[in-house]
């Protein structure tokens, strides 16, 4: 039974929700959560097709490099929106807009 | 017996993202996450991609959702207020790649895609280890992945770190 095409039209949906979260939301948690539902779906691609061609290991290879990266991101990020708190009042995206005092 | 699991799983990260995108509140979104992380696994699994699957469990569902739940709760609430004119320009943007999915699903993906692999998926975890060791195959890329890994954690560490007041 053969799943790629199902889990590229899972990746495609998941890809669009995230940018629509990105984009939508104006809390900067919910634009690096809709990050992670995006990377999920660049990442659910690769490991399809790697099934698709016939079990290759470079695809999941691709997606244990992307689950790395996006640890890192996600420490980073979060470190970064600790610090936008506690400089500007809130977490709102659109409102943190100054780079000096 | 593997097409339920398919449908399954891929029913468990479809609401999970859906949830992501429209939950009223940050915390039900935060666990709406947890539950298409899990569905993602699930599918790796089926694709036979057993090491992934377990890593995408331990560092996604273990690591970055409990970092993200720490983040929300050090950060004030908020909740989001729809509105028409809010919605239009995302929504004109999400209805391109909709539409190519649905062309995609008219036409039918298989007739663009070679043919599916008949091969049975082995266990990964053997390989991918010795393949992460080798040097002509991912031995540079792993060992760079540890220096990501290690200015990440320096770094992060001195973002959330509290300033004293002077």
């Amino acid at each position: 039974m053969d799943h790629t095409a199902g889990c590229v039209f899972l990746g495609a949906a998941m890809f669009v929700l995230g940018v629509f979260t990105m984009v939508t939301r104006r809390n900067a948690i919910y634009v690096l959560m809709g990050a992670e539902l995006i990377l999920n779906a660049a990442a659910l691609n690769f490991v399809a097709f790697a099934r698709h061609l016939g079990n290759r290991l470079d695809g999941q290879m691709f997606a244990i490099f992307i689950v790395i990266l996006a640890a890192a991101e996600a420490a980073v990020a979060l470190g970064i929106v600790l610090q936008i708190h506690h400089h500007f009042p809130t977490i709102d995206v659109s409102k943190a807009d100054r780079l000096g005092d | 017996m593997e097409s339920f699991s398919f449908w399954f799983f891929g029913a468990c990260t479809l609401i999970g993202a859906l949830l992501v995108a429209f939950g009223p509140r940050l915390v039900h979104s935060a666990f709406a996450l947890v539950l298409a992380l899990i569905g993602v696994a699930g599918l790796y699994w089926g694709l036979g991609a057993d090491f992934l699957g377990g890593v995408q469990l331990l560092v996604y569902v273990g690591g970055i959702t409990i970092l993200f739940i720490y983040g929300i709760m050090l950060t004030p609430k908020g909740t989001t207020k729809w509105s028409a004119s809010s919605l239009l320009f995302p929504g004109l943007i999400a209805v391109v790649p909709v539409a190519v999915m649905l062309h995609l699903a008219w036409t039918g993906l298989a007739s663009v895609l070679p043919a599916a692999s008949t091969a049975e998926p082995a266990a990964t975890a053997d390989t991918i280890g010795r393949a992460f060791l080798t040097r002509d195959q991912y031995l540079v890329p792993f060992e760079l992945a540890s220096l990501v890994l290690l200015s990440a954690l320096v770094g992060s560490v001195y973002l959330a770190r509290r300033k004293k007041e002077s």
